[in-house]
């Protein structure tokens, strides 16, 4: 141990810490200042960045003795008596803020930029910044926060912040609790760990297919300061997220099926002990025959052991689904033009910037997790089941989260373990994955690999698409079920095809399991679609826009599979796109090595079916008013930084003609927070939106009633506005407060439930519910970028986005939302994914795991499309997800555009595109469409 | 993290205490300078020395100084420092741009010369924590019997990570090493043995306290790097190009190979024949997020494209 003296934020601190301990740990664990966060520990993300002696550096590489008498200010030290610090505040205002992981790092690191760089130009910002990763933003609304502010520093004068106006739905707003985020006083699951909690760790599997033949505890337990030692036996009941999937357990039983998988867990006094107890487990196993390929999971297994005993046939298929409507054989001998291609994609993982992290504790009331969760309603479930305790005995509290992205939307095993390790030791637990566990963790996108033919006619009009899909498990099944259908299912729009088909097989292989990822299950195989129609107008010489524009499905109308399309912002999307990125007169214009490419996107906005069938609501919203006249919503909701909360109090705030001071949210905490399904297939602003307009209706018809009751005034006469009620004539004017007078006279506080339920829709075959929803998404991109031929390296230039919303309850979150998507896609498209040596995941931090940074981030322009959705909240829609699909093929159809070659691999990597273009040349083909 | 009971953190103020400590430590210790790439390591286990000497308090080592001879730049003097130096932007602007070309903006503000040029080898099969390396059947480099990233070879491929080196080499740098009682003056190329195992040439306890540049030799210089990412990335495969005035031309390239590698001649020599030498040396094998052929391909389109900048410049 050894002695170190510190000013953090003014104030000094006389400690005793490990020789060799990290300045990020002595901040956040000897010093309890949380709002420095740790993202990857190795100095790859950035989000620990504090400043010593007005320096940033950071604090997960800086040895804390090395600052000894140090001046140290982290994000809590840069607010003034309560006043945020200037570009605090610009962050709050501009947007920049989703999940707020990395805020106080990005900053840290922009405050120090201004003050002291010259260069604040945009690309000066881009290059201060690109040593900071955020997953959400895209970072355009960081980089004008950042710009603003440098702007009022240089000119000495202030830019007022945009007054927001006094409606609610349409007006941009910066998330309800933007500025806590932007303060580091916003609480994440590690920073809400328990006073004297142990800490938990896990042993984790070296092979990906073996017996467990013995588990030896023994000097594991011997060691000081270790409490307790779990195996799989104590937690046998399986679990997962969909219920026709309930096949992992929180711990091996038996047999390992990925590297990585968990066999046992410590809980100790300190997680240096954890550790080391975790090394001190004897395991011994007999490695079997594994099987880390497509092809290896497609074939028989002959007399090799299959990954789960539970699958039908000899081979390690978990699921076929197929759906075929008319007749695809013969519509592509029909068709005049056909276009075919097999695609690989690798898988991607989600990214986001803060760790899995949960605690647990056992008291009077039964069991309490706090864990960084997306579903805390499936989780619930999966904790009763698997701990055998009644649903009323557990209670799931989601903190702040620091991004999902579909990562945090299944119940997982170490928040099994937290609760029963507490439950065994009579001790409050916690623990915080690595990066290395969150990727081994994984559930993110399917790696896939498919065969699609595209038929038409030669005036453009597409006629026929079958597709032939196999997607990569890995060892359990999530989401995949539901995967294996959306490949293919939602291929059938935004084009009008009546001759559609697909099968998609899903294989288990010994590799982590892949699961739900942003714009779910169809983001591969629509980056394949979109390049064979790409391919198609190419063929019969057609514009890439004008062949789409001739076979968008309309509004109001059913698709082959008969979905109910509503709203539809295909057209308008698409020609936005064009329209701002001068499609028509820049394409064939460009200089050597340039293209332009599009894209378009079809998602659903919530699943109008509910995973575990059962006759409650989709979603519940409470709402409550007592005498001061405060609104309480309470759902289920999970707000995981997508902003949510807020969109809930804009709805609430709408109906009653009031602002956001008198609202005040309380999200997803299941002893206090009606159920609402969680925060996966987009579903949460339609539904939990509709549920709180529903609530904020009856609370309205109340203040309604009790009003017209006490002043004689019929209820038709009354208006909600401007936080007053009041008669047309103005005969009857009141406050609000006075009006809730009214309503709580002789009564007391109201509370009313709203609810949502989504209609009977879809046909009547099986498998008729897949990708079902009351509302759906389009949307379309234009990317600009530029091929260096003797490398193959691409940069993407700039992207145009649009994407139909519907109606933008708040345009700002909107924005944030398209951009991340775009940014994601990006990442997916050129740097990202997942790389296996014999099913050991190599790249499994964020040095090796490429997010794009700011300097590989392009200028992205934003159109938000609306539709007024007929059924959706004020006709909004989603925007979180659907937005991802176009970016990726307008990528690549830009090479093409360029250079003339088609990429069909996910990632596009240089080698591949040069590849492409040496075998193009040997075939003396000139390269084509030269712009 | 390390809390290892016999955990020392030791912060010499003088080089000359610096190297007694580690006598004193002799078999057990590290010297630190920045740490971003060395901790980094000791997270995953690669590194479990007991005793850290970091070098951050040592005034000397901050210093840079000019004279008609040297540009001499002190070992703890970080990247970003040395990115806005005015003798390096208007003498070695090739040293500027490698400079820069090291990790994100955030590491070059901890990071540091020395460091850099020290920075461990790496390998995908190598950095990496102590449990992956146990399921991989760890490889030569962390005690293991045969390189995994090869298939079985018996000799250690990791490659050369650092930015700052091939340019140094290729200004024909010096560095100067202080050991027990002396200071010894080498060229920078002689800091790297090419053996993945045992990449640097240093006497126990001895400390890289400057580089030496030398000045008025007339350098155009080019430097590129190859890297999926515009920042953050270590290199795939870094190449520095040098001519000076009396018409010497120097190509080193990085990361594809254990060491630097290292190809001399003259203008007078044909340039596709020099770089057709650096391709046929560089070791390259698949211990990258590139594969070994693409590296190995760019090395000579890389080459190509430093020849050409420095023409460019000479037109100027």
């Amino acid at each position: 141990m050894a002695r170190i003296q510190l000013t953090i934020n003014d104030r000094e601190y006389d400690l005793l810490i490990g020789a060799h301990d990290m300045l990020s740990t002595v901040i956040r664990e000897k010093a309890g200042l949380k709002g420095t966060k740790v993202g990857c520990s190795q100095g790859s993300c950035g989000a620990c960045t504090v400043l010593v002696n007005d320096e940033p550096v950071l604090a997960c590489v800086t040895p804390a003795m090395r600052c000894h008498q140090a001046r140290i200010t982290t994000i809590e030290g840069l607010a003034l008596q309560g006043t945020p610090h200037l570009l605090q505040q610009k962050f709050v205002e501009k947007g920049a803020i989703q999940c707020g992981f990395c805020t106080p790092g990005m900053v840290l690191t922009a405050l120090h930029h201004v003050e002291q760089e010259h260069d604040n130009s945009v690309d000066g910002i881009k290059e201060a910044l690109s040593g900071n990763l955020c997953r959400c933003t895209g970072y355009k609304k960081i980089i004008e926060a950042v710009a603003e502010y440098a702007q009022e520093v240089a000119s000495g004068s202030t830019v007022p912040a945009a007054e927001v106006p006094e409606g609610m739905v349409g007006t941009s707003r910066p998330y309800l609790e933007a500025a806590r985020k932007a303060q580091g006083t916003a609480t994440y699951a590690d920073d809400l760990a328990p006073v004297n909690a142990l800490h938990v760790r896990f042993l984790r599997s070296p092979h990906p297919h073996a017996r467990i033949l013995r588990i030896d505890t023994a000097a594991a337990l011997a060691l000081p300061g270790v409490r307790y030692v779990a195996t799989g036996e104590e937690l046998p009941t399986p679990f997962g997220v969909l219920p026709i999937s309930q096949d992992e357990t929180a711990m091996a039983i038996g047999k390992t099926r990925y590297i990585g998988e968990i066999v046992a867990a410590v809980a100790a006094d300190t997680e240096a002990i954890a550790n080391k107890a975790c090394s001190l487990v004897e395991v011994d196993y007999e490695p079997i025959r594994s099987f880390l390929t497509m092809e290896d999971s497609l074939a028989d297994t002959g007399e090799h052991e299959k990954i789960h005993a539970h699958t039908r046939g000899t081979n390690n298929v978990h699921k076929k689904a197929e759906l075929r409507f008319g007749d695809q054989a013969k519509g592509l001998a029909e068709a005049e033009v056909v276009s075919r291609m097999d695609f690989t994609m690798e898988g991607v993982n989600h990214g986001f910037t803060e760790p899995h992290a949960a605690s647990a504790y056992w008291d009077e009331n039964g069991l309490t997790v706090t864990t960084a969760t997306q579903v805390t309603h499936y989780l619930h479930r999966a904790l009763a089941k698997v701990l055998e305790l009644p649903l009323h005995r557990v209670r799931v509290i989601k903190p702040t989260v620091g991004g999902g992205f579909g990562g945090k939307s299944d119940p997982f095993p170490h928040e099994m373990i937290v609760a029963h390790l507490a439950r065994r030791t009579g001790r409050p637990t916690r623990t915080c994955l690595s990066r290395e566990e969150v990727f081994l963790t994984n559930h993110g996108r399917h790696p896939s690999r498919m065969t699609i033919q595209l038929g038409a006619d030669r005036d453009g009009t597409l006629k026929v698409l079958d597709a032939d899909i196999v997607i990569d498990g890995g060892a359990y099944g999530s989401f995949g079920v539901v995967t294996s259908y959306y490949n293919g299912v939602l291929l059938q729009a935004p084009y009008k095809l009546d001759n559609f088909g697909f099968v998609t097989r899903r294989v288990y292989t010994n590799k982590p399991q892949s699961g739900a990822m942003r714009g779910h299950g169809a983001v591969n195989s629509r980056f394949a679609v979109e390049s064979l129609i790409d391919d198609i107008s190419h063929r019969i010489g057609m514009d890439p826009v004008e062949l789409r524009m001739k076979n968008f499905l309309d509004a109001n109308t059913l698709t082959v599979g008969q979905y109910r399309i509503t709203s539809n912002g295909s057209r308008e999307s698409i020609q936005a796109v064009a329209r701002s990125s001068g499609w028509s007169e820049r394409r064939g214009n460009l200089p050597d090595g340039r293209g332009l490419g599009v894209g378009c996107g079809f998602f659903i906005s919530g699943s109008a079916l509910p995973i575990i069938r059962n006759d409650l609501p989709q979603s519940t919203v409470h709402l409550k008013v007592d005498f001061d006249g405060r609104v309480l919503i309470t759902s289920g909701a999970n707000d995981i930084g997508q902003g949510s909360d807020t969109m809930l109090a804009i709805i609430v705030g709408e109906v009653l003609g009031i602002d956001m001071e008198r609202l005040f949210v309380l999200g997803a905490d299941t002893l206090l927070t009606p159920v609402d399904l969680g925060s996966y297939s987009s579903r949460v602003t339609f539904m939990a939106g509709n549920a709180a307009k529903d609530a904020a209706e009856q609370l309205r018809a109340a203040i309604a009633n009790a009003v017209a009751v006490r002043h004689d005034v019929p209820q038709a006469e009354l208006v909600f506005a401007g936080a007053r009620v009041h008669s047309n004539d103005r005969r009857v004017d009141l406050s609000w407060e006075e009006a809730i007078e009214a309503l709580t006279a002789g009564r007391g506080a109201v509370s009313v439930s709203g609810k949502y339920i989504s209609p009977k829709l879809g046909g009547d075959f099986k498998g008729a519910g897949a990708g079902l929803s009351p509302s759906y998404s389009f949307g379309a991109c234009v990317a600009e970028v530029e091929v260096d031929p003797q490398t193959g390296h691409v940069k993407v230039l700039d992207v145009w986005g649009a994407h139909d919303c519907g109606k933008a309850l708040n345009p700002l979150a909107v924005e944030g939302q398209l951009e991340g998507s775009w940014h994601m896609g990006i990442g997916q498209a050129l740097s990202e994914e997942m790389r296996y040596h014999e099913g050991l995941l190599v790249n499994n931090n964020f040095l090796d795991y490429r997010i794009p940074t700011t300097l590989d981030t392009p200028t992205i322009h934003t159109h938000i499309i609306e539709t007024m959705d007929p059924e959706g909240p004020f006709g909004a829609k989603e925007c979180g997800e659907g937005a991802l699909h176009p970016v990726i093929p307008a990528i690549a159809n830009a090479i093409f555009n360029a250079v003339g070659v088609r990429v069909t691999k996910l990632p596009i990597h240089a080698e591949d595109v040069l590849a492409l273009i040496k075998a193009k040349a040997a075939h003396n083909e000139p390269i084509p469409q030269r712009p | 993290m390390n809390t290892h009971p016999d955990s020392l953190y030791l912060r010499p103020l003088t080089v000359r205490d610096a190297v007694r400590m580690a006598g004193e430590h002799i078999n057990d210790h590290r010297y630190l300078a920045g740490g971003t790439d060395l901790l980094v390591n000791r997270f995953q286990g690669n590194d479990a020395t007991p005793c850290l000497i970091d070098l951050s308090g040592i005034e000397a080592l901050h210093q840079v100084t000019v004279t008609d001879q040297w540009l001499r730049i002190g070992a703890l003097v970080r990247l970003n420092d040395l990115m806005t130096d005015p003798t390096v932007l208007a003498e070695f602007p090739g040293l500027q741009l490698a400079a820069h070309a090291v990790g994100s903006p955030m590491i070059r503000r901890t990071a540091t010369l020395g460091g850099n040029l020290l920075c461990e080898n790496r390998c995908s099969f190598y950095n990496q924590s102590e449990w992956w390396r146990d399921a991989v059947g760890r490889c030569l480099k962390c005690d293991g019997d045969i390189c995994i990233a090869t298939g079985g070879r018996k000799a250690c491929f990791s490659k050369l990570s650092s930015d700052t080196a091939p340019m140094l080499i290729a200004l024909d740098a010096q560095v100067e090493v202080a050991v027990p009682g002396d200071t010894i003056t080498m060229p920078v190329r002689d800091l790297y043995t090419g053996d993945g195992m045992a990449p640097f040439a240093l006497p126990p306890a001895a400390l890289v306290q400057a580089v030496l540049v030398p000045m008025g030799r007339g350098f155009r210089t080019a430097f590129r790097k190859l890297r999926r990412r515009e920042a953050v990335d270590f290199s795939s495969l870094t190449t520095a190009v040098s001519v000076d005035a009396a018409g010497k031309v120097r190509i080193v390239v990085g990361a594809v190979d254990p060491g630097p590698v290292v190809v001399e001649g003259t203008t007078a020599d044909d340039r596709a024949e020099l770089i057709l030498k650096a391709f046929k040396k560089a070791r390259v094998i698949d211990n990258d997020t590139f594969p070994r052929t693409y590296r190995k391909e760019m090395i000579t389109v890389f080459l190509e494209r430093c020849f050409a900048d420095i023409d460019a410049t000479t037109n100027n």
